[in-house]
């Protein structure tokens, strides 16, 4: 066990490099010249080729992409993220600014999309092909195929313009998140929801449920005692793999609702060919994606007993 | 003998899922005392599991279940209880063992818990004392180490431990009535009679009433008090273990006896399977089900439907659907 935890921090470790290689090298080999965009920045149109050389030098942006990229790894790996080269500000400042942001929105959009898809995939289960499941059912299915642009401009007009209740742009206050919670959380909500739904037909339909009505539990004991905890690792894996995808969620939602969180921040870098900013970010997506899935892998091994305990042999 | 504790009456089962609708059972009866052990025997398909899992409403989901006929649990009929009070009665009332208890029991619950939670809720004990139980109860089904095993999950067991496991869990709830349905078939063959020891033990301590299940002749006649035969969903035989095993009428029991290896010593000729395979229940046809694959077949076999007929008199009726046998053989019937 122990063993297996140490591969999986060290595979989740490795594939961080190469991942933050790889875009790297990608934004290195994106058109557009560091350089000129710095010698802009500080003498605007004056900028000559001999500024731009001189600092295209003092940057190390001549020496070869290997070099280059263990330079940015280890200025990285002490916090140290270059400066935007859109607003001019050190990485770390804009990262200390707006990750928390982001964290909102993800960490409230992560507990509705639980909470969510628990209710509607438990109340289906109930329900068991009654108009509360078909109900459910399309529901899921419309929050699984409508774009998050969409629901937010819905929401927003329903919400904001008609009825008043929260502002429309913005974060002022606990209300001012609720819209783009709901936006982000719809999609991911939907589709876990349907998890929870057919992971629980499935276990149902165990020999071990049948032992549950046995043992003369109700039907709805047996679907949340027995049923539900064999529908907790499929349901770790897929909540993982939705929560990952809500960072480019966010991208989105970010923008729509103003929230200046790291989202936000890298549509702009890339408007504004920042690739000092780009570079950053998406380091950060790259730390984001791997540890959650560690997370996620090393929370399903602990939570199946077979593989918490591994039978002696 | 004691008046019945479980007694079944004209029991049809219709099962339809989208695929198929299927007469599992047809018109069967039978009863169980305290005390008694009552076997069915048959082939695989011939209604068994649907026949003692069914009227307690254990058919898995996604399967439409159609009963008539009456079930009555200690005089009551369970076919007409509404889903919560059949629930209530399932667990206090009757225990199930199932076959293989690898994947009868929960992967994600411990053993003992579940255990104490029964004690604790039909036999009224406090949590304390229902965690004791739960441990007596494991060493009593001969689990080594009970308080051990109690914190273990189902994969930290072996298979024989697990059906010990399992018939625990179904005498927590002190049932009245045990039902196991080939609790033997998924074991290694040394540790299918110690289980086989092990319910007898039990039944014999708790005055328990035991429908048992299986394939196994050896343990029929070993265990069982009365016999059913089942054959496509009906009775074809049905007598004391002796008269069943001993003096066998119907040509499918005669067949289904002789294909049990070294079961008689003095037949031991050689076994024969039953040529052909059993009738398909989607499709009902009049007469005797058997008469596809029966050597003594009449062609009135194909048009009537053969009733059970009393052929031995005793405490306990020895009775046969199979008319052609009894003519031919000059057999004394007493209804
Ligand atoms: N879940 C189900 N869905 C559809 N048909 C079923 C289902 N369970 C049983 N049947 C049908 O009901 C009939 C009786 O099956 P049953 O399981 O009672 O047989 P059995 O005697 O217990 O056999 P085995 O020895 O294999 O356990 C069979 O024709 C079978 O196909
Ligand atoms: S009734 Fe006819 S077909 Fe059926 S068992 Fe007897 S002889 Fe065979
Ligand atoms: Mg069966």
């Amino acid at each position: 066990m122990q063993r297996m935890f140490m591969r999986r921090t060290g595979l989740a470790l490795l594939l961080m490099l190469a991942a933050t290689a790889l875009t790297f090298a990608l934004v290195s080999a994106a058109p557009g010249n560091v350089a000129a965009l710095i010698a802009e920045r500080a003498a605007g149109a004056g900028a000559d080729g001999e500024m731009i050389a001189k600092i295209a030098n003092d940057l190390g942006l001549n020496d070869p992409l290997p070099v280059r990229y263990l330079r940015w790894l280890g200025d990285a790996v002490q916090g140290d993220f270059g400066v935007s080269l859109r607003t001019g500000k050190p990485m770390s400042e804009e990262f200390a600014a707006r990750i928390p942001k982001t964290l909102a929105l993800l960490a409230g959009g992560g507990v509705l999309a639980l909470a969510l898809s628990l209710v509607m995939g438990l109340a289906g289960a109930v329900s068991n092909g009654g108009i509360v499941d078909k109900l459910l059912h399309g529901l899921a299915l419309v929050g699984a195929s409508t774009p998050n642009f969409f629901v937010a401009a819905m929401l927003v007009i329903v919400f904001s313009v008609m009825l008043g209740w929260v502002p429309t742009f913005g974060v002022s206050g606990f209300t001012s998140w609720l819209l783009p919670w709901i936006t982000i959380a719809l999609f991911p909500g939907s589709v876990l929801a349907r998890v929870v739904r057919v992971n629980l037909q499935e276990a149902m339909s165990r020999p071990f449920a049948t032992t549950g009505f046995a043992k003369g539990l109700t039907r709805r004991a047996v679907l949340l005692r027995e049923a539900l905890p064999n529908i907790l690792i499929p349901y770790m894996t897929t909540f993982g793999a939705q929560f990952t995808l809500m960072m480019i969620g966010a991208i989105v939602v970010e923008r729509v609702f103003g929230l200046n969180g790291i989202g936000a921040f890298f549509i702009e870098a890339i408007r504004f060919r920042d690739f000092i900013g780009m570079q950053a970010v998406l380091m950060l997506f790259v730390v984001f994606f791997v540890s959650v899935n560690l997370i996620v892998d090393i929370a399903a091994m602990l939570a199946d007993p077979r593989l918490r305990r591994p039978r002696k042999a | 003998m004691n008046a019945p504790v479980y007694a079944v009456e004209n029991l049809v089962i219709d099962l339809y899922t989208p695929s198929v609708s299927v007469r599992a059972v047809d018109g069967a009866s039978f009863h169980v005392s305290p005390g008694e052990t009552l076997a069915i025997v048959g082939e695989s398909g011939s209604g068994k599991t649907v026949m003692t899992l069914g009227p307690l409403g254990l058919m898995p989901e996604g399967v439409a279940v159609d009963l008539r006929g009456t079930a009555r649990a200690d005089g009551r009929d369970i076919l007409t209880l509404s889903p919560s009070e059949l629930s209530a009665l399932r667990g206090g009332f009757f225990g199930v063992i199932f076959q293989d208890p690898m994947s009868a029991l929960n992967p994600m619950l411990k053993i003992g818990p579940q255990l104490a939670s029964q004690a604790q809720k039909y036999a009224g004990l406090s949590a304390e004392a229902a965690r004791k139980e739960a441990v007596s109860l494991l060493a009593r089904s001969g689990i080594p180490d009970p308080e051990d095993r109690y914190d273990r999950y189902p994969h930290e067991l072996s298979g024989g431990m697990l059906q010990r496991a399992m018939i625990a869990l179904a005498l927590a709830a002190r049932p009245r009535v045990l039902i196991a349905d080939e609790p033997t078939t998924a074991l290694d063959a040394t540790v299918q009679a110690q289980i086989l020891a092990l319910i007898r033990t039990i039944q014999k301590e708790d005055g328990i009433a035991v429908v048992l299940i299986t394939h196994d002749i050896g343990a029929v006649s070993v265990l069982a008090d009365r016999v059913i035969v089942l054959y496509a969903g009906q009775i074809a035989e049905e007598g004391t273990a002796i008269q069943v095993l001993t003096a066998p009428v119907h040509p499918y029991t005669r067949g289904l006896l002789a294909s049990v290896p070294d079961f008689r010593s003095e037949s031991a000729t050689g076994t024969k399977e039953i040529p052909g395979i059993p009738p398909n229940q989607a499709q009902l046809m009049p007469g005797c089900r058997f008469a596809d694959r029966c050597d003594m077949v009449q062609a009135t076999c194909h048009s009537h439907r053969p009733r059970l007929q009393t052929v031995g008199l005793g405490d306990v009726p020895h009775r046969v659907a199979c008319p052609v046998v009894i003519a031919a053989e000059g057999i004394v019937t007493h209804d």
